[in-house]
């Protein structure tokens, strides 16, 4: 599973482990029956708190994208609803979150070129990241 | 929730000067990760020293593991393992001379779980100390202080001196050997993102006092930025919890502590309040160098015609 954690940032690490999950389950990244890492091994990867990358497990299974099963591990459930209202819903925050940022970007006094390239910087990290 | 295997009551600490610590009280649960944050002379030393009986204090009452550690300073330290800020190790030795050094001191000394730690730390066990690096000096600093397996771990600013990716493995290392295992740990940073990563709790402590103390997530909850036209601050009360409160010609940035509140304060004039969460680093900074003082003033009645 592939996770990116910016330490730092004004979203709680907790979020941000929360949403990237959450969007890789609903986007199909994630495919029902996959198995999670133990909560153990995904703090230590990402050097996490271990009770946060619970809260976010519980936090999850709670909302039925994936099911903690007792002794045996914790596993992608097929999406809630059997549509994509989760998933449109998603994209729509993450628009809206979007367009925030790009006005924050041009309030800070970054110009349209500076924004662009930056996103252009952004998509090769993530295609890297995700070789 | 689990009961408190470190209480500390009302500490008072001075050096003949200014009190260094000013009424510091907390306790820490066990199994829990709890962060003293502070910058330099906040306290967070002279507070640690007081939990290992290093120092007494003028005032107030310390439980370490069940013991005053002023009374029974050993049955603390054998339940404790200490990393000290600026540890003073026996330069002279290898890794493994220092164990096997240290071994007699600690009945509970467990010396395959030392072996396996010197390895886990990749550390060179024949390589005197004096050429080791910072990161690696911090990481026989911890092995050393796990070796005797103690419940309580107190780590003193363990990343100062640590460049980005040897704080990163130290975390891992604290999570994976102390966290996971279920031990208590108390430890002392001024470096607040790597708090948040690790803690379940933080206490800021500013000259000699814990001005908050709070879940590292509901701290990020509580406490957020917003920007209001200044006509609108003048039709509210200034808010409970207020942190910071910067004036601009037309509008003010306003710091709280109790977002929510002030969000139903606003929704009761009819504004919906934009707020934006801050990182760990800018709600410290509100708490300790925050300037809470005045509030926009109602605008002078306009005279009636």
């Amino acid at each position: 599973m592939l996770l990116h954690i910016q330490k730092g940032s004004s979203t709680p690490i907790s979020r941000q482990i929360r949403d990237q999950i959450r969007e890789q389950c609903l986007s199909g990244v994630l495919k029902p029956g996959d198995r999670l890492p133990s909560v153990r091994e995904l703090a230590r990867e990402l050097a996490v708190n271990v009770n946060t990358v619970f809260r976010v497990y519980e936090r999850l299974a709670s909302e039925q994208l994936i099911e903690l099963r007792h002794g045996d591990g914790t596993y992608v459930l097929p999406p809630p609803g059997g549509d994509d209202a989760g998933l449109a819903e998603q994209r729509g925050r993450f628009e809206s979150e979007f367009d925030q940022l790009i006005h924050r970007g041009l309030l800070l006094g970054l110009t349209p070129a500076d924004l662009k390239a930056r996103l252009n910087r952004a998509l090769r990290s993530a295609a890297r990241a995700a070789k | 929730m689990s009961e408190s295997v470190i209480r500390v009551d009302g500490l008072r600490k001075s050096f003949g000067g200014p009190p260094v610590l000013d009424g510091v009280s907390f306790e820490v649960r066990k199994g829990e990760t709890f962060a003293l944050l502070g910058r330099n002379g906040a306290g967070k030393t002279t507070t640690i020293r007081i939990l290992l009986g290093l120092l007494k204090p003028d005032r107030g009452s310390v439980e370490v593991a069940g013991s005053d550690p002023q009374v029974h300073p050993l049955a603390v330290r054998s339940r404790v393992g200490y990393l000290a800020e600026d540890q003073a190790m026996y330069e002279w030795m290898t890794p493994v001379e220092l164990c096997r050094f240290l071994q007699p001191f600690y009945p509970t000394w467990d010396a395959g779980l030392t072996d396996k730690l010197l390895d886990r730390f990749e550390l060179p066990r024949q390589t005197r100390i004096e050429h080791l690096s910072k990161g690696q000096t911090v990481k026989l600093g911890l092995a050393v202080a796990l070796a005797y397996r103690p419940e309580i771990a107190i780590l003193d600013d363990p990343a100062l001196g640590l460049d980005p990716i040897a704080r990163k493995e130290f975390n891992r290392d604290l999570i994976d050997w102390l966290q996971a295992e279920g031990r208590t740990v108390i430890y002392s940073s001024h470096l607040l993102d790597e708090v948040e990563t690790v803690a379940d709790r933080v206490a800021i402590l500013d000259a000699g006092r814990i001005v908050r103390l709070e879940q590292t997530d509901v701290l990020r909850e509580r406490v957020q930025r917003i920007v209001l036209p200044i006509e609108t601050a003048r039709l509210l009360p200034r808010p409970d919890g207020l942190l910071d409160l910067r004036q601009h010609a037309d509008h003010v940035e306003v710091v709280v502590d109790g977002i929510d509140a002030f969000l139903r304060d606003l929704a009761q004039v009819g504004i919906e309040g934009e707020p934006a969460e801050l990182t760990l680093d800018e709600i410290f900074a509100a708490f300790v160098i925050g300037r809470p003082k005045g509030w926009p003033e109602a605008a002078s009645p306009v005279i009636a015609r």
